[in-house]
């Protein structure tokens, strides 16, 4: 008998109501391993708190959200985050070289030690040039910035990545090398992909799965 | 060498009065407005300072341990309320947490005090007592008071940083390190200035008074420097009670950050 493997994120009836406002209502979702997908819907529509439940940054209110099998907020949550890999809208980029900044994992976790070439790796990831190391995170340009937030989520070999709106603040050029890189990051490195956008997929190659949210809704 | 010892009569008070009577005419004449402020000031500073003299010559008097306890149980009970009172964003529990951070700092830095470095006899008298308890939660309450609002402003601002940190899978105190460091900054850097500046440019205004009782210089600075250092300790003993307390609210169980109370500060 072939075991059957659980979706990499499964979401049953899930909701959540935040300060009296119902932000996510019922829903339910499976996201497989090596999936695409795409959720799109206009501003306010729960999008980017779908995206952040599933990086456990929220609780539902009821229902239960599954990752591996396994309810998202165990023990191993610490884990569980690094696994699930989340870029946010506006990239965080600290004082310091962009070594300090794709290392940063480092101040809370001694052990995370990745080598040299792993390093220069995650640059070439995201096509960001590896002699960048050393210069000054702050002076890279916006497209560089959200490169960088990429390359040190894919640091932590994640099984997943969440992402949302990556190009909400680039040019159509720079947003299209964006999409293009990162589908090319799922194909090579066969993660599974949630991409959130108010565009539409026209652009964009590879997305297995798109739904949209209305008012916390699957539309 | 004698020490001079200047006794101050009610009379000389009301000849100080030519002081304020002589500003008021100069505000007046600036028509800067003030006039009635100044006035009203003046007066409360006799009332309010005059009660508290006959108030505190009563406490002196009373000659019980349980009484002092109680009074600085009370003392401290003040402070947390306008502790309370001053905090812009409202964080559940704060009433408690400022009365907790308070108690502990007094009791440990009081006890200190009065145990090891004066070695007062009895534990309890009121004359080394009241003072010093009532500097300790004064300058506490000022520092938990300038440390929270900070902190708050922090959070606030560096929520996407802390929320970044927290989806790479750091522990909260790790995601908040940075706003704790600039609210304990925003705290402590008055009193780390006053240790700094202390007698370069003025004589502090505890020496002063002592001075003026006909108390040795020399000894004035002791209690000058003990009260610094007291000082210094209250404010990073409080501050760091407070900032631990106050940071565990904003955060789930589950390592989430609780937005919605950020919210609230809009």
């Amino acid at each position: 008998m072939i075991d059957k493997q659980p979706p990499l994120f499964r979401l049953e009836n899930v909701s959540l109501k935040i300060s009296g406002k119902l932000l996510l209502e019922n829903i339910s979702l499976d996201i497989s391993q090596g999936d695409f997908m795409l959720i799109t819907g206009p501003s306010g529509s729960g999008k980017t708190t779908l995206l952040r439940m599933l990086n456990g940054l929220h609780s539902p209110t009821s229902g239960n959200v599954h990752y591996n099998g396994k309810p998202i907020l165990n023990e191993n949550l610490a884990q569980t985050r690094q696994e699930i890999g989340m870029v946010f809208q506006n990239p965080a980029v600290f004082m310091g070289s962009v070594r300090e900044n794709l290392l940063l994992r480092q101040r809370w976790d001694a052990s995370f030690l990745p080598s040299e070439k792993d390093t220069a790796n995650a640059l070439q990831n995201v096509d960001l040039a590896g002699d960048m190391l050393n210069a000054d995170a702050r002076s890279l340009s916006g497209g560089e910035k959200q490169r960088l937030a990429l390359a040190r989520v894919l640091l932590n070999n994640p099984k997943a990545l969440l992402l949302d709106e990556p190009t909400a603040n680039l040019d159509e050029a720079l947003a299209a090398q964006i999409l293009e890189r990162i589908s090319k990051l799922k194909h090579d490195l066969g993660l599974t992909v949630v991409l959130v956008s108010h565009q539409s997929s026209a652009y964009m190659e590879g997305i297995s799965r798109n739904i949209q949210l209305d008012k916390g809704n699957i539309t | 060498m004698e020490h001079s010892f200047y006794i101050i009569t009610w009379p000389d008070i009301f000849v100080s009065l030519v002081l304020v009577a002589f500003c008021i005419g100069l505000i007046k004449w600036w028509r800067v407005g003030l006039e009635s402020s100044i006035l009203i000031g003046t007066v409360r500073t006799f009332v309010q300072l005059s009660v508290m003299g006959y108030v505190l010559t009563w406490f002196f008097a009373q000659d019980h341990w349980l009484f002092m306890v109680g009074l600085i149980a009370v003392m401290i009970l003040i402070a947390s309320f306008e502790g309370y009172r001053r905090q812009e964003v409202k964080v559940p529990g704060y009433f408690l947490i400022v009365m907790f951070s308070m108690a502990i700092t007094v009791v440990l830095i009081l006890g200190t005090i009065m145990g090891f470095i004066l070695d007062v006899k009895p534990w309890y008298s009121p004359y080394a007592m009241i003072p010093i308890a009532g500097m300790i939660i004064g300058n506490g309450l000022n520092s938990l008071s300038l440390t929270t609002n900070r902190l708050m402003s922090e959070l606030h601002h560096r929520e996407e940083e802390i929320e970044l940190f927290l989806s790479l899978g750091a522990p909260p105190k790790a995601a908040v390190e940075e706003s704790m460091k600039e609210s304990v900054k925003a705290a402590l850097i008055p009193n780390i200035n006053a240790l700094m500046m202390v007698g370069l440019v003025q004589i502090p205004g505890v020496m002063t008074g002592q001075i003026l009782a006909g108390i040795d210089p020399l000894i004035a600075v002791k209690y000058q420097i003990m009260i610094m250092y007291m000082w210094i300790t209250t404010s990073t003993l409080a501050t760091v009670l407070t900032q631990l307390l106050v940071i565990r609210k904003f955060f789930t169980p589950h390592q989430q950050l609780r937005r919605e109370m950020l919210r609230i500060s809009d």
